[in-house]
């Protein structure tokens, strides 16, 4: 952690869920999870659909209690607190969903705004202000229904401002973005890094979170597995990389698991041989044997995200329930 | 005051041309004339106030069951109501404000109702007693929308509000006296039927439209804004207990 003040705070926080069925055991959402973000800070909350970045957000937002642990957001605790809370922070939910589809781009921030306690000529400017902040004023009078995709997106972004929070909670904002639009959000968000604006922010993408975060938190089954600034985390990455062949001999694929820096070898589809490695040294040595053995059909890639976290967290799976 | 009307405009902006409001404009009128129509065939035509009041109660008991029904779902529905529950305006101020707008929209009924009435059948009611009518619509507004609200909390706990909307209709106007006079059901019916506001609103409204004068008009209306205030009140303090059982289970966003 820097020497910032802290901005959001969770100790051991776990929430989880019965299955619904007579004694089924509890299904873990967040398992103990220890969190400190600054202010001012762009945090990163990283890992695949079901890993629990959305029930943390949930309960930083108020919307869901924890069922241990503690949170808080500067410095107020969500549960006991949830009013205060409730004013320091700004909610920014991804997908199509959470506004007035019928009603216009204008109605929608007004209405968001008079829930925030703006009344009047400071709501009106506020809205005025926001909408032309985020490209939205030559659509203000404009059915909701009627916006792209982005354009929903960059509404949802002014509903979460509208009470200028210290505290922005972005979830999955460019989810089922085109990469134009995805990439304008993501200027728009560094805008906000600019105004000094704490902001959490869950992604499955690790360019967003490198383009955008000063730290991330990869997490996984509940549990945050590590934290570090994007450059750590692409460390992460850059420590495994792959190979695929076809046509591999099959005394050639016994023995290259014994080439130091190979991880696993196995079968995938096509008749293809995948081989991990952890180092460039050993992805060198491989593709030297491949060759070697007239193995001409080979490429090599660096692995998905998804691939990664098997590295990191084992075989355990990439599903994780809720 | 300034977030219930806040949430007033905004509901009937968002409501504008939605099938509910629809059905009830175009049903009232037809209501009346089929009621005129009984009456008329009865040779009953000291009747005509009741063709005119009944539509527009059943009118706005409709809407208010309406809006506590379809306020939540549809808001769960939009992915709005966990954006709602965590700002942090008082959402039982929001739900009432909102609740009252769509309910109000059932004293369009009332015009539609005696314009009816006077085009169709020439009966064209006089208002003897106008501050009583108006007073009694606004006040029964309230009182359908906050009887209603003790429903809003079961339909966010309920996947499906349909079923107990439909349930709720035709009950309430009997025991309210919409169709039919209180005095006229059975005696054991009758003090279940004093619970139910509409029974107020109904005599009240009733009387309104005779020229005889209106006999404790005040406390009469007290009665109906009273337990229209009742309802809101368990409504209100149910809808926060739901909701805290619904952040428990964490079941909010689910339909």
């Amino acid at each position: 952690m820097t020497d910032r003040a802290t901005a959001v705070e969770t100790r051991s926080l776990t929430r989880s869920y019965g299955t619904g069925r007579r004694g089924g055991s509890e299904v873990y959402a967040l398992r103990g999870v220890d969190l400190s973000v600054g202010q001012g800070e762009v945090h990163g909350l990283l890992g695949p659909n079901g890993a629990g970045k959305t029930t943390l957000c949930r309960i930083l937002s108020t919307i869901l209690l924890p069922t241990s642990g503690t949170a808080r957001i500067m410095g107020r605790d969500v549960v006991r607190d949830a009013d205060a809370v409730k004013r320091c922070i700004g909610i920014v939910f991804g997908g199509d969903r959470g506004l007035y589809g019928r009603l216009t781009v204008g109605d929608n921030l007004r209405f968001w705004a008079a829930l925030y306690g703006l009344r009047g000529t400071g709501l009106r400017r506020r809205c005025q202000a926001l909408l032309e902040r985020m490209g939205l004023a030559h659509r203000a009078d404009d059915r909701v229904d009627t916006l792209s995709r982005g354009m929903k997106q960059r509404l949802h972004l002014a509903r979460g401002l509208v009470a200028d929070p210290p505290l922005l909670i972005l979830d999955e904002p460019t989810v089922g973005m085109d990469p134009v639009a995805a990439q304008d959000f993501r200027v728009l968000v560094d805008g906000l890094r600019a105004d000094g604006r704490t902001i959490l922010l869950t992604t499955h993408d690790m360019a967003e979170a490198e383009a955008v975060c000063d730290r991330v938190s990869l997490v996984d089954h509940g549990r945050i597995i590590a934290t570090r600034a994007p450059a750590g985390i692409g460390a992460l990455i850059s420590r495994y990389e792959r190979i695929e062949a076809r046509g591999v001999p099959a005394e050639v694929a016994a023995a290259l698991p014994d080439i130091p820096g190979v991880v696993t070898v196995r079968a995938a589809a096509g008749e293809r041989l995948r081989i991990e490695t952890e180092d460039t040294s050993a992805t060198r040595a491989v593709l030297r044997r491949l060759v070697a053995e007239d193995v001409t059909e080979v490429a090599t890639s660096r692995p998905t995200l998804e691939e990664v976290y098997l590295h990191l967290i084992g075989e355990r799976g990439m599903t994780v329930e809720r | 005051m300034r977030l219930f009307v806040t949430a007033a405009r905004f509901q009937l902006r968002h409501l504008a041309g939605s099938p509910a409001a629809v059905q009830v404009c175009v049903t009232a009128p037809l209501l009346t004339v089929v009621f005129l129509s009984i009456s008329d065939y009865a040779g009953r035509t000291d009747l005509s106030p009741y063709a005119v009041v009944a539509p527009t109660l059943m009118s706005l008991w409709l809407l208010a069951l309406h809006a506590a029904g379809e306020l939540i779902t549809e808001e769960r529905d939009l992915g709005t109501l966990e954006g709602l529950i965590a700002a942090p305006a008082r959402l039982g101020t929001v739900v009432m404000g909102r609740m009252c707008a769509v309910t109000a929209i059932g004293v369009v009924s009332f015009a539609e109702s005696w314009l009816a009435a006077g085009l169709v059948f020439g009966r064209w009611l006089a208002f003897p007693h106008p501050l009583v009518v108006v007073a009694c619509l606004l006040a029964t507004v309230w009182a359908a929308a906050g009887t209603a609200s003790i429903l809003s909390p079961l339909f966010v706990l309920m996947p499906s509000a349909r079923v107990i909307q439909n349930t709720l209709s035709y009950p309430f106007y009997l025991l309210g006296g919409v169709l039919v006079p209180v005095t006229f059901l059975p005696g054991w019916v009758q003090p279940v039927s004093r619970a139910v506001f509409l029974s107020w609103s109904a005599d009240l409204l009733r009387d309104g439209l005779d020229p005889a004068p209106v006999t404790d008009a005040v406390a009469r209306l007290a009665v109906i804004l009273a337990l229209g205030s009742a309802g809101c009140a368990i409504g209100l303090m149910l809808l926060r207990r739901v909701l805290n059982r619904v952040r428990r289970l964490g079941t909010l966003a689910q339909a």
